[in-house]
């Protein structure tokens, strides 16, 4: 009996995985990459890409630096605008401050808003702020919103129930709970979402200037499009580097602030 | 005026009760009745013990008791000792696990104690009256915490987080403090420096009603004791009626 049902159990896996490579398969045949000749084609085009490419272009540095200040500008303000929204608007979230049929609205807005990537909250104020940084800068606050909006009510819901009670017993109102119990209680979630936030946006700010949203974008799609691999390529060192720097100091950071280990009750 | 089942007005005037339970019935789920008909007096002043084992239903009563539940038959009343004070800061409840915020200092705990009492501005801003500040300083001195004031909770040992959460009670101006299983997780030393630090305020008044599975707590510190079984008091009498193989008997 246990037997046939570990060979059951077998059988049913090596046919799950027999369908998935079928069906890659398929999907790969229908969007052209089994193709042999297109294949060599592409080799060739990027050998002769990345031949253009070298040497880096430096006099374009000081123009690429200024945009890729820019971009830091965009996501630091977009992270931090998007932040101060995503606080009250998780406290209305969450039903230890809500009622629950004002939680489950606000959460429904909130997912609608994550839904939307940030490049297309960009193209939409770009509409409403015109070409520049400012509709970049609204587009980050926007997604951050969204997803800051949705981990910290989590996080609040996720909060000791017998703090909120010991402290509810007291006889303090919802925004005094959510003050001295909720938010103190989540700091180190949300300071560590917050930094993970920070070095996201910093990618995602890099690419707002596609749709002339501000920032570095608007050169390497620019380089591209006139095919100027070698200021292509020196914008796209000057934004791994930022990229990187922000990501070990956010790390550094994350490390200082926060305690190494859980704090035990 | 309340309906009484199995106790007279008369006698509840008698001993100066704070907490009046009344023929009190509850179940979580509408089926198991977790408490079956409940008639309890707290009063004022004195160290109230409610012994049981775990599952008898006396964390069920603590918190009816301060009113986070409510029960489906009878009544709980609380008894003002002088009017216009608000009935949440005259019960104060310490659950199990004390409830501190760990982030926060354990004046910042002893604060919370307060926040009933000043506006919304002011809490949003953490500008706390200077006369609150200082007395939860004193509190926290009188309960010889003075040098783990602005210490995180989270750093503090268990003897000192207890005291912490009386602390926090004590900012209410409570007459009656409900703690569940109080020092069940301390040594008997500073089990002892516990109760020495509760009986300086049962003389000033506040009545202290503490559950416990631990009958050698019972026969050491207690005033009053109520023996539950199976959300039944089996027994309830002062201190001294009975001894502890008696008590253990009882239990069940």
């Amino acid at each position: 009996m246990n037997k046939s049902k570990t060979v059951k159990r077998l059988t049913v896996r090596r046919f799950v995985i027999l369908a998935l490579l079928i069906l890659i398969t398929i999907g790969l045949w229908h969007i052209g990459l089994l193709d042999v000749a297109q294949w060599s084609l592409a080799a060739g085009r990027l050998r002769e890409f990345s031949c253009g490419l070298f040497p880096p272009q430096l006099n374009s540095l000081p123009t690429l630096a200024g945009a890729m200040i820019e971009t830091v500008e965009i996501a630091f303000l977009g992270t931090m605008l998007g932040f101060f929204a995503a606080l009250p608007i998780a406290f209305l979230a969450s039903t230890i401050f809500s009622g629950t049929a004002v939680a489950y609205a606000v959460r429904l807005m909130i997912g609608a808003v994550r839904t939307v990537p940030s490049i297309l909250w960009g193209i939409i104020f770009v509409v409403a702020f015109g070409l520049g940084p400012a509709a970049g800068t609204i587009g980050v606050a926007f997604y951050t919103l969204g997803y800051l909006g949705k981990l910290y009510y989590e996080v609040f819901e996720g909060v000791d129930a017998e703090v909120l009670e010991a402290v509810r017993g007291v006889g303090c109102s919802r925004l005094q709970l959510m003050l001295y119990a909720v938010l103190p209680e989540s700091a180190n979630a949300i300071l560590s979402q917050l930094l993970f936030m920070f070095e996201y946006n910093i990618r995602a700010s890099a690419i707002m200037g596609f749709v002339g949203a501000g920032g570095i974008g608007y050169y390497l799609l620019g380089y591209v499009q006139m095919l100027q691999y070698r200021n292509l390529l020196t914008a796209l060192l000057l934004t791994f580097v930022v990229v990187m720097a922000v990501d070990c100091l956010s790390r550094k950071l994350r490390t200082a602030i926060l305690p190494a280990n859980p704090i035990t009750s | 005026m309340l309906k009484t089942a199995g106790l007279d007005t008369h006698a509840a005037n008698l001993y100066n009760p704070c907490l009046i339970a009344r023929d009190v019935w509850f179940s979580y789920d509408g089926h198991t009745h977790i408490l079956k008909g409940i008639n309890l007096m707290v009063e004022r002043g004195i160290m109230t013990m409610i012994l049981g084992r775990s599952g008898s239903g006396k964390t069920t009563l603590l918190r009816l008791l301060k009113g986070l539940l409510h029960p489906q038959k009878g009544s709980v009343e609380v008894r003002f000792s002088a009017a216009g004070r608000i009935p949440d800061r005259i019960i104060a409840y310490v659950p199990q696990h004390l409830g501190l915020v760990r982030n926060l200092t354990a004046v910042e705990n002893v604060l919370i104690g307060c926040l009933s009492s000043i506006g919304t501005i002011r809490s949003i801003l953490r500008a706390f009256p200077k006369t609150a500040i200082e007395e939860a300083q004193e509190i926290l001195r009188e309960l010889g915490l003075s040098h783990k004031m602005d210490e995180p909770v989270s750093a503090l040992s268990g003897g000192q987080r207890q005291r912490v959460a009386i602390a926090r009670a004590l900012m209410l101006k409570p007459e009656m403090i409900l703690a569940d299983e109080f020092v069940s997780q301390l040594d008997p030393v500073t089990t002892r420096e516990m109760f020495v630090i509760m009986h300086r305020f049962t003389k000033r008044g506040v009545g202290f009603l503490m559950t416990t599975h631990e009958t050698d707590l019972v026969a050491d510190y207690a005033d009053r004791i109520v023996i539950m079984k199976e959300g039944v008091i089996t027994y309830e009498g002062q201190q001294g009626g009975l001894s502890e193989p008696e008590m253990i008997e009882l239990l069940g």
